[in-house]
């Protein structure tokens, strides 16, 4: 009867959230839900953070520069190869995949602040990168879908018709973001319960245990690399849909550094709390310009959050969630 | 029809219904008091320095509020910070356009950044007014790109006087280029070419540098090593004044050629104090805007003007010059609102745009006109060179056709 | 063809490299000593350095001479330090690293949003300590500033070190850096040894944004963000737990990148970030302690 209880309730969250999914752009205005389009891009490349940095102890500073990969995968493909945007999606996941797994491989033999600041250097040095091949990422101009690739633009009229269903540019951004968002949760729930998750907190935990029981330490490493690559990856896509323009001064290291207070905020080790992360991220800083858009105030008010978050949850909304709701599922499991 | 054309008229479609549903009767945006006009300036970010552009501009236009505004309505200016990021750029555009609901973008800053949001606007038919950057591009590309048009002249145009001039007083110089890594330096130096012509053997080095480089050292003084006479500064002022300091290290004084983005009298003087007065003396530059911290204008009306304006309304640093560049880009808007009737439209304010002949703007030289046509979309075309001399600029020679 | 090739040329740009490695090697100076004093790396630093060199030139605009503001903020950028330790970072001494790293990020927005906040955005400058007249020898230009700018870096580290090594005050630091619960022990405030790391930390930074503003001829709000890489890059090849190394390996960055760059025409000038990058990965897989960096033991 408990187990029943406990199935009843997870059928009961999943339900909400879809729920929530759906309902949500018609609770909130047209413009807005490009607002919560946004978020869903930062939750899915902080989702993918957390597996690397949350599951398996590797601290990146790099994963703005791997948006970036995502990004320009889509905006190139659009432009010069005339692919449809949202098409190009899986293939800047791969693109991006790959250079993070690239960069797990130095990665190997650094731990700790050397990590950082090697994926820190990464993460500087992109714009520098992106402005050299400009062949291929325009240069300084970056790629403009609207005007270099018009008929790639999926809703440049303004509505999207999906499978008979009529939406605004606006709600389809967010349903697509969304959507690819909720699968992405689910995979890395999966991935995070499994074998492998276990493997990433083994390795997290304890380096010299886990090699003395037999996982391989480099493979492991890699792996959370490249898999986190392909969640920045698919966010860059999803950024470079939204946006409808690729340059080097939208993927500075100021990118890499909200992913990471995203991920710290939602709570490493939490993927429920990636959402309060994304949250976070994508709306602090606006809601600070209203408080006052005197220069200078919303950062200051945007760093003052931060440290007030860190300082009152150490551990992150997630580890809120843990401590709420442990007393709760506690109770579901114990015996009487 | 092309598909495109298709897709347009489709958008266009949407945007009337949207219009029709919302129940308004006039123009989005105007009301029978208020003009609603929004842009984007980077507030904060490496390029925060050129707030004053807005700042002027929203100053001015709460001086002709108290005035009463243009035919019983007042001018309200929205301007958010796009940290000069393309992409927020986008985002903020469409936050005026669909949630503000503006009735014309004015005086948005950046090359790429106004890049990033002209298709859109130009889709959905929403004037991209008075573009706050030098790229010829927002004046030439006009037949594909009609509801958007620039205000300063084209950085192409301005090298290609300094160019011209060279050409014609030293035909024996050595030409050395610092060139910032984008459009805006890319641009400098093709005007450049352009303007030196058969000449452009001149040029034996083209040193670039990135906005994120820290210094130019090794640029200037490589510069050096290639023995140039005359050194084109194609750098924003934080890179300018280095120049000077470097050369003045290397014991190096070249004639200096500065562009107009960097020449403003506070750069200069920078210069000098980091160097001495023999470093900067001799210096060129173009010049359109009177320069508040000139003695030379300390009594002119235009100048007076922006002073108490400032004083006024905005309360910033009254000898800042991107700030009378925001009150004259202001000053035009309010003549080609004017112009567009008692009832303003959209196409209306383009069309006023796109016909103007402004003879009485305070704060530009004597003698410049702001004029347009529909084949003229560069309102701004004329400037004067002028000279720095013992820490002044002085403008000589005619008004040039900076085309 | 040795004659053919330009060796004043050469000459000059390693001159340059000194010139450009001086700048940043103050600020790796300050990264390292709060390394070694936290075991945490500060991102705020360069932040915090720029508000020291605001507060310099508030103090000389106010009619100090450019020494008296010198030291003023010196000695102002050290309580700050040890203020912001004790408010802001203490509360998470005992969190994960992460936690503390993710406060000195928002230290990053919140000082530099307070810069912006208290001065307007323009271009200012600071008063040259040293003249920029410049001195040419064999045909190689530099000038005094380019030699203050290494003396006085050298000269911090130097008073560290006799700091560190001949005061009680230095060698508790230590001890409270390298093993906590011992020094407790022995009665060591490991705490207000933290804040004291912060605070030379911060007196450091100030030293070095007073030194790069008139080294870069011009400051803004954004003074120190290109510099910051390369200070890292500077601190790491240097080994991250010495001052000293931390100048070193910045002279020696700031040569490396311009030699590079002047001299591989495709790196030219367009990709000397991510020459630093390539150099930071280098030294840290082929010797991540550095070049002066004492190897960590670790014990499992």
């Amino acid at each position: 009867m408990r187990r029943g209880l406990g199935i009843a309730v997870w059928a009961l969250t999943a339900v909400a959230v879809l729920a929530l999914y759906l309902l949500a752009p018609h609770l909130v205005s047209d413009f807005h839900s490009r607002d919560l389009a946004q978020a869903g891009v930062f939750f899915i490349a902080i989702v993918g953070l957390n597996i690397l940095t949350g599951y398996t102890g590797q601290i990146s500073l790099g994963h703005g520069a791997l948006m970036a990969v995502g990004g320009y995968t889509t905006a190139a493909l659009a432009v010069h190869e005339h692919w449809r945007d949202v098409w190009t999606i899986p293939l800047a996941g791969i693109a991006a995949g790959v250079v993070g797994f690239l960069i797990g491989l130095p990665a190997l033999r650094l731990s700790g602040i050397y990590l950082a600041l090697a994926t820190f250097a990464f993460a500087v040095a992109m714009p520098s990168l992106l402005k050299k091949f400009s062949g291929l990422t325009g240069g300084g101009q970056g790629l403009r879908l609207l005007e270099q690739a018009p008929l790639q633009v999926t809703g440049l009229s303004g509505t999207v018709t999906v499978f008979g269903h009529s939406t605004t540019q606006n709600h389809f951004l967010y349903y697509l973001t969304w959507g690819i968002g909720l699968v992405a949760f689910v995979i890395a729930w999966l991935i995070v319960r499994g074998r492998l998750g276990r493997t990433f907190r083994a390795v997290r935990d304890s380096e010299v245990a886990a090699a003395s029981v037999g996982i391989d330490l480099a493979r492991t490493k890699t792996l959370a690399f490249a898999i986190s690559g392909v969640y920045a990856g698919v966010a860059g896509a999803l950024f470079a849909i939204q946006a409808e323009i690729v340059n080097p001064l939208s993927f500075t290291f100021l990118l890499s550094i909200l992913l990471l207070v995203g991920a710290v905020v939602g709570g490493l080790g939490s993927l429920p709390g990636m959402v309060v992360g994304a949250f976070f991220v994508e709306y602090v800083p606006d809601l600070s310009t209203h408080v006052s858009s005197k220069p200078g105030v919303p950062d200051f008010i945007y760093g003052a959050a931060i440290i007030l978050v860190m300082i009152l949850l150490p551990t992150g909304a997630g580890g809120l969630l843990r401590r709420v709701a442990r007393p709760l599922t506690t109770r579901l499991y114990l015996r009487p | 029809m092309t598909r495109t054309t298709h897709l347009i008229l489709c958008a266009l479609g949407a945007l009337a219904l949207a219009t029709v549903a919302s129940g308004a009767a006039s123009e989005t945006g105007i009301t029978s008091s208020q003009v609603l006009i929004g842009g984007t300036t980077p507030l904060s970010g490496p390029a925060s320095a050129y707030q004053s552009v807005a700042k002027g501009a929203a100053a001015y236009f709460r001086y002709i509020d108290a005035k009463g505004g243009v035919n019983k309505r007042k001018i309200k200016y929205v301007y958010k910070d796009d940290a000069y990021d393309p992409s927020k750029t986008a985002d903020k555009t469409r936050e005026l356009v669909q949630q503000d609901k503006v009735f014309a973008i004015f005086n948005s800053l950046g090359t790429e950044q106004n890049l990033a949001t002209r298709a859109y606007l130009n889709a959905i038919k929403v004037p991209q007014l008075f573009v706050a950057s030098g790229a010829t591009t927002f004046g030439k590309d006009y037949k594909q790109y009609p509801w958007t048009i620039g205000y300063q002249p084209n950085y192409r145009a301005e090298g290609t006087i300094y160019g011209r001039y060279v050409a014609k007083t030293s035909p024996k110089a050595r030409i050395g280029v610092l060139y910032q890594n984008d459009d805006y330096g890319k641009d400098l130096l093709a005007g450049l070419r352009n303007g030196l012509a058969k000449k452009a053997k001149l040029i034996v080095s083209k040193q670039s540098y990135d906005v994120e480089d820290p210094d130019v050292q090794s640029q200037v003084a490589k510069l050096k090593a290639a023995k140039v006479s005359t050194l084109m500064l194609f750098a924003t002022p934080k890179f300018a004044i280095q120049s000077y300091v470097y050369a003045h290290k290397l014991g190096w004084k070249p004639t200096v050629y500065v562009n107009a983005v960097s020449s403003a009298a506070n750069i200069m003087g920078l210069a000098t104090a980091g160097t001495n007065k023999k470093q900067t003396e001799g210096s060129l530059s173009i010049v359109f805007l009177k320069d508040p911290t000139d003695a030379h204008w300390a009594k002119d009306p235009g100048v007076k003007l922006y002073r108490s304006i400032m004083k006024k309304y905005n309360g910033g640093n009254p000898n800042d010059v991107y700030a009378v560049y925001g009150m004259s880009v202001a000053h035009t808007f309010v003549a080609a609102l004017k112009k567009a009737g008692k009832n303003p439209t959209r196409a209306g304010i383009m069309k006023a745009a796109t016909s103007l002949n402004v003879t009485n703007d305070p704060f530009l030289l004597p003698g410049i006109a702001v004029k347009t046509s529909s084949t003229d979309h560069f309102p701004l075309d004329q400037a004067k060179l002028q000279r720095y001399h013992n820490g002044h600029w002085v403008s000589f020679g005619g008004l040039f056709r900076v085309r | 063809m040795l004659l053919a090739f330009d060796w004043t040329q050469l000459a000059q740009q390693i001159v340059i490299g000194l010139s450009s490695g001086g700048v940043f090697a103050t600020l790796a100076v300050a990264l390292v000593l709060i390394y070694r004093s936290t075991g945490v790396v500060n991102f705020a630093q360069g932040e915090m350095a720029m508000f020291s060199t605001f507060i310099a030139w508030s103090l000389v605009h106010h009619g100090l001479s450019y020494w008296a503001a010198f030291f003023l903020t010196v000695a102002i950028s050290f309580f700050g330090g040890v203020g912001i330790e004790r408010v802001v970072i203490k509360p998470v001494e005992r969190a994960p690293v992460l936690t503390v790293v993710i406060v000195t990020l928002g230290l990053f927005f919140l000082v530099n949003g307070a810069a912006r906040w208290i001065w307007s955005p323009e271009v200012r400058s600071l008063p040259n300590a040293f003249s920029t007249r410049p001195i040419d020898v064999a045909g190689v230009a530099f000038s005094i500033q380019d030699l203050g700018t290494i003396a006085v870096s050298l000269g911090a580290v130097g008073l560290l070190w006799l700091f560190f090594r001949f005061t009680k005050l230095g060698l508790a630091s230590r001890a409270a850096a390298v093993n906590p619960e011992a020094s407790r022990l022995v009665g060591v405030r490991v705490s207000w040894m933290l804040a004291l790391g912060w605070g030379l930390a911060a007196a450091m930074g100030a030293v070095s944004g007073m030194l790069t503003a008139p080294a870069l001829a011009s400051f803004d709000q954004n003074l120190m963000q290109p510099v910051l890489l390369y200070a890292f890059a500077g601190a790491v090849l240097g080994g991250l737990d010495s001052p000293l190394g931390a100048v070193v390996g910045s002279l020696l960055l700031g040569v490396l990148i311009n030699l590079i760059g002047t001299y591989v025409d495709w790196v030219g000038t367009d990709l000397r970030l991510p020459v630093a990058l390539a150099v930071i990965l280098g030294v840290l897989l082929v010797k991540p302690t550095g070049l002066f960096g004492r190897a960590e033991v670790v014990r499992v």
